[in-house]
């Protein structure tokens, strides 16, 4: 060990001599109090709190990334080119420990600085909410200030595709031919019969049923809040909708009927609802019934939510700088995976489209359902070309494999004040760091082992 | 023609161990380009072995193959044929590498760090404890001459600094192996010779060094043995007394004689040689011991530097525990080298007189009682003192491993 913490400590030697600690610090804080004063919160608590949590959480989290690739690929690449290398490589230490070693500097520096931008981040929030009024303070508390637990409705996909299952055969007896785009006529009634899982017509009801799972127990007397979305085809010039609201069970003394609303559509709204209205089971009831003209639509995804206090902010800020941290440690592994077989500036650009490719996973998924990279449209059974035989499969594949690095949403969670539960921080350890930081440093330490460290001069 | 040119490969024992410390059998590196195209044949087909306690010399030109065996040697590349084994393992054999010290061609060292913080992150990767690495770097600090630039970064050092801190770093785990690429290049004279004798002292306590150089006078002045590349190819192998020595010559040196005393002795001389064969001239000590002399006289006087200083003392931990000669006793040292190195070191020729006859006028010259004057007399002048020096230095140095 005292082998690997020796590179530790030269990496931040480095870091520090070279001034590259001091600069992205300073550029870290510049972000996150410079960033607040340029981009204009809605005047309201909650509007300041999303801002400082959204963009400069963000702002550090692609700074800090930048940052680890570019001090990654040259902590080892510049360390080949300049041969400092070569007499590292003559003493007793594995070429494992050297990488490890500088992956664990990388990483350390990263803590640090994320740490040091978190603190900024935090103080700043804590600062600005302590000079609201007694009123909005504790509404910020309730709101955003808060880990918040989140149920929703069970899925619906099994009822929603053996309804479609049943329409299309019920349409292929009656039509045989729409039999040549199946997959076309599929996608259309799954659209369709999903839709009316979602549509609430002028003076219907849409009634949801939410588990709120295991947490009922510490959820006695608590206020809940509901977060409800919902779209409309239809223009009214008000700009908003009337809704009535019923929670609970009707029948029982658990049962509130909520004065109406007036919302607007497209856009996420939370209210309060009375503690206690859930069932002995900790089910949920929720009624909506439509008073407007227009059928309003609730989507199957962030339609319907119901968020209950589960812990404290602070507990929950840190859980999702941890989730970042995870992140920025396959970065720092990447970009070290790179310099073991590229030069500096290879390396860099090596890892740098790697990342923008991992970001385009909308694109990925846009072409992987389409079933196509060469045309425009759903090719027809039995006309695939090869290049879609070979790259849609492909593309699947790195989706999926992207989806279990992406899926985690620190920052949403915070901005929303929703939970980082300890589970997804383990969760995003062992996918991010151990199976992906793993696979990169395997890669790494392979290549780095089989590299000719004296031959870069002779090149 | 030396006998040992007549076959290239090294197979020369050293009398002092029969342990092999590096054995080379057919050793190829060919460079290639990126589509593994043969770009340049560096090594070729090299043989050689390097025994315990040997101080062996790589010469050749720039660009003969002499680095890039010691990086072959190192584990830094890879052969394309033939074998390498250190201590009877791979050259990647992390284990192994605890007995080497490596001094490369250039100082690749980390410029942000100081000389200090340069020992200890060495001293760290050998697993040394703290008090240990502090007491090392202290002492190669001094010995290099860098005890009073110990905050400064290496960055900002010149290059015999760099070179002197570089040597430092390889000997900071006291190496039974010391691997020295151009250990002089970029140092003044003083840091030159002690180098040399530094090399000499390791190869005392029964350190294997191989020291590659392009400077015929390093290898010359502390190698037992060579080998000369060229082409990436082993040209001429051997101890420098089987490569250097003329054997159909003699030389006989004598303190200034009289004139007539002279003549008699040219005269049966010449019973047996024509007289174009025989030359008197006075011995002439070589530049840098000239140099050597009058620095130490100028030392002497307390003249102030801002550079590197002349190393001090030997490490103690390098010296085996026992006293090293004083600075001015490293002449004699160097004369009283183990009975084996003596063996080796060809008799060097004092610089040729550009006349080879006998000059009358030189001849009445020489024959007057007084001598040239010198700053010092060359040592290795004086044969006769060499029993007197072995038993002085086998008490300040004690015996070898």
């Amino acid at each position: 060990m005292q082998k690997i913490l020796a590179i530790t400590w030269l990496t931040w030697k480095a870091a520090l001599r070279f001034r590259l600690f001091a600069v992205v610090g300073a550029l870290l804080v510049l972000a996150v109090v410079g960033l607040p004063l340029i981009v204009k919160d809605d005047g309201t608590p909650r509007g300041f709190a999303q801002i400082i949590l959204t963009y400069t959480l963000s702002a550090v989290t692609v700074l800090l990334g930048f940052s680890t690739l570019w001090i990654s690929c040259g902590a080892l690449a510049r360390d080949i080119e300049e041969c400092q290398i070569q007499v590292v490589a003559t003493k007793p230490v594995a070429r494992w420990q050297i990488w490890l070693g500088k992956w664990l500097g990388i990483a350390s520096l990263n803590a640090v600085l994320l740490v040091l931008a978190g603190a900024c981040i935090y103080g700043l929030l804590v600062w600005r909410a302590a000079k609201l009024p007694l009123m909005e303070r504790a509404q910020l508390r309730q709101e955003l200030l808060v880990a918040r637990g989140s149920a929703r409705e069970a899925d619906n996909s099994a009822a929603i595709n053996a309804e479609t299952e049943q329409l299309l055969q019920n349409r292929l007896k009656s039509n045989p031919g729409i039999a040549a785009d199946l997959n076309e006529v599929r996608k259309q009634i799954r659209e369709q019969v999903a839709s009316d899982f979602q549509l609430v017509p002028p003076g219907y009801v849409r009634q949801w049923n939410i588990n709120l799972g295991t947490d009922v127990g510490s959820l006695r007397n608590q206020p809940l809040q509901l977060r409800v979305k919902f779209e409309s085809a239809d223009h009214n010039p008000n700009g908003t909708y009337v809704g009535l609201w019923e929670i609970g069970n009707p029948d029982s003394t658990n049962y509130a009927a909520l004065p109406p609303m007036s919302l607007a559509p497209d856009t996420f709204h939370e209210f309060e609802i009375p503690p206690n209205l859930y069932s002995d089971k900790g089910v949920l009831s929720i009624v909506f019934v439509n008073q407007n003209n227009v059928s309003l639509l609730f989507p199957l995804e962030d339609g319907m939510e119901v968020l209950y206090p589960q812990g404290s902010f602070t507990a929950n800020f840190i859980r999702a700088l941890g989730i970042i941290f995870c992140w920025l440690v396959l970065l720092s592994a990447i970009g070290l995976m790179s310099a073991s077989f590229l030069s500096f500036p290879v390396a860099a650009f090596f890892s740098i489209t790697l990342l923008i490719t991992a970001f385009s996973t909308n694109t990925l998924a846009e072409t992987v359902d389409l079933g196509t990279v060469t045309t425009g449209s759903t090719p027809a059974p039995g006309t695939r070309s090869i290049t879609d035989t070979v790259f849609i499969p492909i593309f699947k594949g790195m989706l999926d494999v992207l989806n279990l690095v992406e899926k985690f949403s620190p920052i949403d969670a915070l901005s929303t004040g929703r939970s980082v539960p300890a589970g997804e921080l383990a969760a995003a350890f062992g996918q991010i760091v151990v199976l992906f930081g793993g696979a990169f440093a395997a890669i790494g330490i392979y290549l780095f082992s089989r590299r000719e460290l004296a031959a870069a001069q002779n090149q | 023609m030396p006998v040992a040119e007549l076959n290239p490969k090294v197979e020369t024992a050293n009398p002092k161990s029969a342990e092999i410390v590096v054995a080379v059998r057919g050793l190829t590196k060919v460079f290639t380009d990126f589509w593994t195209r043969p770009k340049a044949r560096a090594v070729d087909n090299v043989d050689f072995e390097v025994r315990r306690g040997e101080v062996f010399g790589l010469l050749g030109p720039n660009g003969s193959g002499k680095s890039t065996t010691v990086k072959l040697i190192l584990g830094l590349l890879n052969p394309t044929r033939g074998h390498i084994q250190v201590f009877g393992h791979s050259p990647h054999h992390v284990r192994t590498k605890e007995r080497i010290g490596y001094l490369p061609e250039e100082s690749y060292l980390y410029r942000y760090l100081n000389s200090r913080e340069t020992l200890d992150f060495f001293g760290n990767l050998f697993q040394l404890s703290k008090s240990e690495r502090q007491n090392r770097a202290a002492q190669l600090l001094e010995m290099v001459g860098l005890g009073k630039t110990q905050t400064r970064p290496v960055g900002e050092f010149s290059k015999g600094m760099q070179r002197r801190i570089g040597l430092a770093q390889a000997l900071i785990n006291d190496p039974d192996l010391v691997i020295l690429d151009e250990p002089t290049a970029g140092l003044d004279p003083i840091g030159c010779r002690e180098v040399k004798d530094l090399i000499i002292a390791l190869a005392r306590r029964g350190k294997t060094v191989i020291l590659s150089s392009h400077l015929l006078s390093d290898v010359e002045d502390v190698c037992d043995r060579v080998v000369i590349y060229y082409g990436g190819k082993i040209q001429a192998a051997g101890t420098l007394k089987e490569l250097l020595s003329e054997p159909d010559t003699l030389r006989i040196t004598t303190p200034v004689l009289p004139r007539p005393t002279l003549e008699r002795v040219l005269e049966i001389i010449r019973k047996d040689a024509a007289n174009g064969e025989v030359r008197v001239d006075n011995p002439t000590q070589n530049l840098e011991s000239y140099f050597l002399a009058v620095v130490e006289k100028a030392r002497q006087a307390a003249h102030e530097t801002s550079g590197a200083q002349s190393g001090a003392r030997v490490a103690a931990y390098l010296r085996g525990g026992v006293e090293e000669p004083a600075a001015g006793e490293k002449m004699l040292e160097r004369l009283s080298l183990p009975q084996s190195a003596r063996e080796t070191v060809a008799p060097v020729a004092p610089a040729a007189p550009s006349e080879p006859r006998v000059d009358e006028k030189k001849l009445e010259a020489l024959g007057k009682p007084e001598p040239v004057v010198t700053p010092q007399k060359e040592p290795e002048q004086k044969p006769a003192d060499l029993s007197q020096a072995n038993d002085k230095l086998s008490s300040l140095l004690g015996d070898k491993k």
